[in-house]
């Protein structure tokens, strides 16, 4: 039984994976004539940029606006005085301690995933044991199991283990959850390798381990890159399982934080608007410094 | 500087710890208050040392609170120097603290004295016969217990046995008006009965603005009507019925009327249209309040804190601001004095604690102790502790302890009460009781099938 | 089994032997013992206790169950819907060079880098009746006491307008890949033949977008049947029972009410929901790619 979302059949599961590499390939270069205005998609995209650009000016105006404000001031109106008050609030709170959790858990589950799922793709592509082909569609079933089905399992799983209420519980089914794409995107780029290179280095006498480091690992890096963004995203982002799965404030992560602020600030509605402006921040940054990375690390595996 | 009055929306156990009544708002400081902090044991009669029993340490269980523990520590070093005991206190973090609470009674890891909620959450454990009946003890020691107001000692009692003692501030729903509001609408003085109430939310329909705030984006905050309209109507022995799980109790004539009350406020207009959609946690009934958009709003006396500690201390302030006892009902049943919310938390005692002498020791010397009970006040909590009427200078805490000492009766939260499934599926259907979505009725026939 | 190393240098199946366990462990596993937990009574303190089929029964008088099951498949196909008509020609749009294009998409795609968590609690702020932008908006468009997420029937759009603002800046960066994909000389053909823009997009791009269509609503689908944080913070599932979808109703069984046993009976139905859908979509998958591959090249 293959569930594959994204792939189309067994004997080459990963085709339409955009690979890294072929970026830049297929841009077509329009036609002008073709470039002229279509009032339907053009009205359409109008709207739809009012719709998306006014809750973040209202994210962004009111993170500046005194606390009294807000209720006199009527939510679109430009903050006067600024202040910059709200995100000193949120800062000396538990704002850098949500924030370390964060970055903790991120890296943690990112580095478990990307760091199983290259040994296990390196496997599946130059092994020619059946038993990984099995493997490999065995893990493809993982794209379609919602988490939220085995999230009481796993609460069990997690108590048994003596990890509730740690770092860990969220790390652990995080990594687990990520591999599945991890490794469908990994086996597409390292598919791409020529078999002649692996084969010259066996020829040499290489062992597996040193065609890992000097073959594997450098040639798989812009998929490495663009599963770490898209596993990075994901487990920045997550929020069931710090929900069900942690409890005190020591372990809270940002997104549950923020949750928590909404009952903490009560109706302080700009420091609200702050802390989760704040919690955008480093995605924020890496989206201007490399927007077109982080786009891609995004639809990793699904675009063509 | 923030309250924390629901922290447990977070995590699984949302429901059972619902109201936790944690209020770390900054205080109302009490300069008195805030004077002394010695001689614990100064006010109370006897003494551990008479006891001589000293046996292993006695574990004080508790849930983390930092301004509370603080507390309980500094009271805890001053018994153990002063008797040469070796009490010991454990904090654990709300939920599992209840989980820990579970599993360890009746074990051999388990404490002397645990911290619990009182009510239904105490029964368990005294059914289970894990829990000491205090009762005896504190007849030797009446002074001591008569020092505890009535109705909250009240909700540590069960079945006319005293297990638990308060050990934390009082916080009864109270009623909240806008003076202003209610002027501008021509009304003089809060409405004290239901008729009164009745033809205010006339005229403070015709004067244009919203005659009461309900954040019923919220369940728990409709659920306060109910808690005391039935209280009301039909006295506290109607939820009493509720508690004990008899058959037919939702469907009582008595929880009927009420919840007719309920939707003929909300068919009279009293809440607006639009209170579906209006939170407590985020914008939530406070701004509507202090901004003269409401006239009346039926909250939890962390309200006050909650004004405070977001940006609207002026109106708080201002004397605007009112407060009163929820409206009495002609032809109800119940006392007008009752009240309903979270009366405090309680310590208890194990029934098979090796220490149970130097715990009741410890309780005795501590909980209504001037120093215990200036440190509450100091954290702006109200103790549930008789004769100190003086050392309340705030007007507002004043009110809530004069309330809570007359109060024949203290109604605990329903959603703290009963149990996490019962309380799940009541949130939900009253919801659709004020959206006007399910009859009385069917409420009723629909909880009794929980 | 005969020997795992096949070939002189080649990596062995041991390599993959982490990622099996790992994701045996807190995947595979808990997908049975959900099934074995829904034959038990749990409430999270004391061990599971056996009870047979009685959760299993209680399931045709779960007053909430069809309800929450019908949101969640009106959920699914209305956001599959309105989400594809903005994405598809959003994205398109996007694919072509020039400046305010580029500019216009750089803010378009902000809302990805918003956790769902963000969102929710942003769009609580929002839809506040009385100082948010609903008591702005509301009125311009016939809600005039901005009762949004009050509305019974209001909160279900609310959701599906909320999850598009979140959702349709991926699913246009997919088309925008896609889009730039095609073959610059399909249009100059056409162009030769005096074909409409409109004809060009019928003819040309919905054809050649076909498999990214396949592939993203695949995606919208499988994703808003598990629609949850969103759920969670923005309405509760309420107002009374008119937004609880499935997987929100098994988490209030589970972890508010601490019936377990039950929970992971509705946990064992999304599970089967979900895979099926998703096999039967992959099966569409599989059979209109075959079709649509690199036409035309």
């Amino acid at each position: 039984m293959t569930i594959d979302t994204t792939a189309s059949g067994p004997r080459e599961p990963v085709s339409n994976v955009r690979h890294p590499s072929s970026n830049g390939m297929g841009k077509a270069r329009a036609n002008k004539k073709r470039n002229r205005p279509a009032w339907i998609s053009g009205s359409l995209v109008a709207v739809w940029t009012i719709i998306v650009a006014f809750p973040l000016y209202f994210l962004a105006v009111t993170s500046l606006r005194q606390q009294s404000g807000y209720i006199v001031d009527g939510p679109l109106a430009l903050p006067w005085p600024i202040t910059f008050q709200n995100y000193v609030d949120v800062l000396t709170g538990q704002f850098m301690r949500y924030f370390a959790n964060n970055v903790i858990v991120t890296v943690g589950a990112v580095v478990i995933s990307v760091v199983f799922a290259l040994f296990a793709a390196y496997a599946i592509v130059r092994s020619k044991s059946r038993l990984l082909r099995r493997f490999f569609y065995f893990m493809l079933l993982g794209l379609a199991i919602p988490a939220q089905a085995v999230i009481i399992p796993l609460y069990l799983i997690i108590n048994e283990l003596h990890l509730y209420d740690t770092l860990w519980a969220i790390i652990l089914p995080a990594a687990a959850f990520g591999l599945p794409l991890a490794i469908l995107v990994l086996v597409g780029s390292l598919r791409d390798i020529p078999g002649e290179l692996y084969e010259s280095m066996e020829l040499d006498g290489a062992t597996p381990w040193i065609a890992f480091r000097q073959l594997v690992l450098p040639l798989s890096r812009p998929a490495i890159s663009t599963v770490t963004i898209y596993l990075a995203l994901g487990a920045w982002n997550g929020f069931l399982f710090p929900l069900v799965l942690t409890q005190s404030q020591d372990v809270r992560v940002l997104t549950l934080g923020l949750w928590d602020f909404q009952t903490q600030f009560g109706v302080n509605i700009p420091g609200l608007t702050a802390a989760v402006t704040l919690s955008l921040v480093p995605l924020l940054v890496l989206y201007l410094f490399s927007r077109k990375q982080l786009l891609s690390g995004l639809t990793a595996g699904f675009s063509k | 500087m923030h309250i924390n009055f629901r922290k447990s929306v977070l995590g699984g156990a949302a429901a059972i710890t619902a109201l936790a009544l944690t209020l770390t708002a900054c205080s109302s400081s009490d300069p008195e208050a805030t004077a002394s902090s010695d001689a614990p044991g100064a006010t109370s009669s006897g003494g551990a040392s008479e006891s001589g029993l000293v046996s292993g340490p006695a574990l004080v269980w508790a849930i983390e609170d930092a301004s509370v523990n603080a507390i309980n520590e500094d009271a805890i070093t001053t018994f153990n120097d002063a008797t040469g005991s070796t009490v010991k206190l454990e904090t654990f973090a709300n939920d599992p603290y209840k989980e820990k609470l579970r599993t360890g009674i009746g074990s051999d890891n388990q404490p002397d004295i645990f911290y619990n909620w009182g009510g239904g959450n105490l029964k368990q454990y005294s059914d289970a016969g894990h829990v000491a009946d205090l009762t005896s003890w504190l007849d030797e020691n009446p002074d001591f217990r008569d020092q505890f107001l009535p109705s909250v000692l009240g909700v540590g009692t069960v079945d006319g046995k005293v297990y638990g003692l308060p050990m934390q501030g009082v916080l009864p729903v109270v009623m909240y008006a806008n003076k202003d509001v209610l002027a501008a609408a021509g009304i003089d003085a809060m409405a004290t009965t239901w008729d009164e109430l009745l033809s205010q939310i006339t005229k403070l329909k015709v004067s244009g603005v919203q005659p009461i705030a309900l954040a019923g984006n919220q369940a728990w905050t409709e659920l306060m009507w109910l808690e005391y309209l039935l209280d009301r109507v039909g006295g506290p022995e109607k939820f009493q019925a509720i508690v004990n799980g008899d058959e037919g109790a939702w469907t009582d004539p008595a929880v009927i009327e009420s919840l007719s009350m309920i939707q003929d406020l909300v068919n009279a207009g009293a809440f607006g249209t639009n209170y579906a959609s209006v939170g407590y946690d985020d914008q939530g009934t406070i701004a509507l309040m202090a901004s003269g958009k409401v006239g009346y709003d039926l909250m939890g006396a962390w309200h006050i804190g909650a004004l405070k500690g977001n940006g609207f201390e002026e109106f708080a302030d201002s004397g605007s601001l009112e407060w009163g006892p929820f409206v009495s009902i002609s032809g109800g049943v119940g006392d007008p004095n009752n009240i309903v919310g979270n009366p405090s938390n309680y310590y208890s005692v194990t029934e098979s604690s090796p220490n149970q002498e130097v715990a009741q020791e410890f309780l005795l010397d501590t909980l209504t102790s001037e120093s215990y009970v200036d440190a509450l006040l100091e954290i702006g909590q109200v103790p549930a502790v008789a004769g100190i009427e003086d050392k309340l200078t705030d007007p507002f805490n004043k009110f809530t302890y004069n309330l809570v000492g007359n109060a024949p009766a203290f109604t605990q939260s329903w959603d703290q009460a009963l149990d996490p499934a019962t309380s799940e599926a009541m949130l939900t259907n009253l919801q659709k009781v004020f959206l006007l979505d399910m009859t009385p009725e069917e409420f009723g026939q629909a909880m009794d099938a929980v | 089994m005969s020997s795992p190393v096949t070939g002189q240098g080649r990596p062995s199946f041991v390599w993959a032997v982490p990622a099996f366990l790992f994701f045996a462990f807190f995947a595979i596993v808990p997908m049975i013992v959900v099934v074995w937990l829904s034959f038990t009574s749990w409430d999270a303190l004391t061990a599971p206790t056996w009870i047979g089929l009685d959760n299993w029964a209680r399931l045709g008088s779960d007053p909430i169950l069809m309800e929450s099951i019908r949101v969640t498949l009106g959920l699914t196909a209305f956001s599959w819907l309105i989400q594809t008509l903005i994405a598809l020609p959003l994205g398109v749009w996007l694919a072509r060079p020039g400046r305010s294009r580029a500019t216009v998409g750089a803010v378009l795609f902000i809302p990805l880098l918003i956790s769902s968590a963000g969102i929710g609690v942003l769009w609580g702020m929002l839809l506040d009746p009385n100082f948010g932008m609903a008591a702005i908006v509301g009125p311009w468009i016939g809600v005039t006491d901005g009762n949004f997420i009050g509305d019974p029937k209001l909160a279900f759009w609310v959701l599906v307008f909320v999850g598009s603002w979140q959702f349709v800046p991926f699913h246009a960066l997919l088309y925008q890949g896609a889009t730039r994909q095609i073959p610059a000389s399909l249009y100059e053909a056409a162009q030769l033949d005096g074909a409409s823009y409109l004809q060009q997009f019928r003819a040309i791009t919905i054809p050649q977008l076909k498999h990214t269509i396949v592939t993203s609503s695949v995606l919208m689908i499988v994703g808003s049947l598990t629609y949850f944080d969103l759920v969670l913070i923005l309405t509760d599932g309420g107002p009374g029972t008119a937004t609880t979808t499935l997987p929100l109703h098994m988490y209030k069984q589970g972890f508010r009410a601490f019936d377990f046993g039950y929970a992971s009976v509705l946990a064992v139905i999304l599970l089967v929901l979900g895979t099926t859908l998703s096999v039967v979509l992959t099966r569409m998958t599989g059979f209109a790619k075959m079709e649509s591959q690199r036409e035309g090249l």
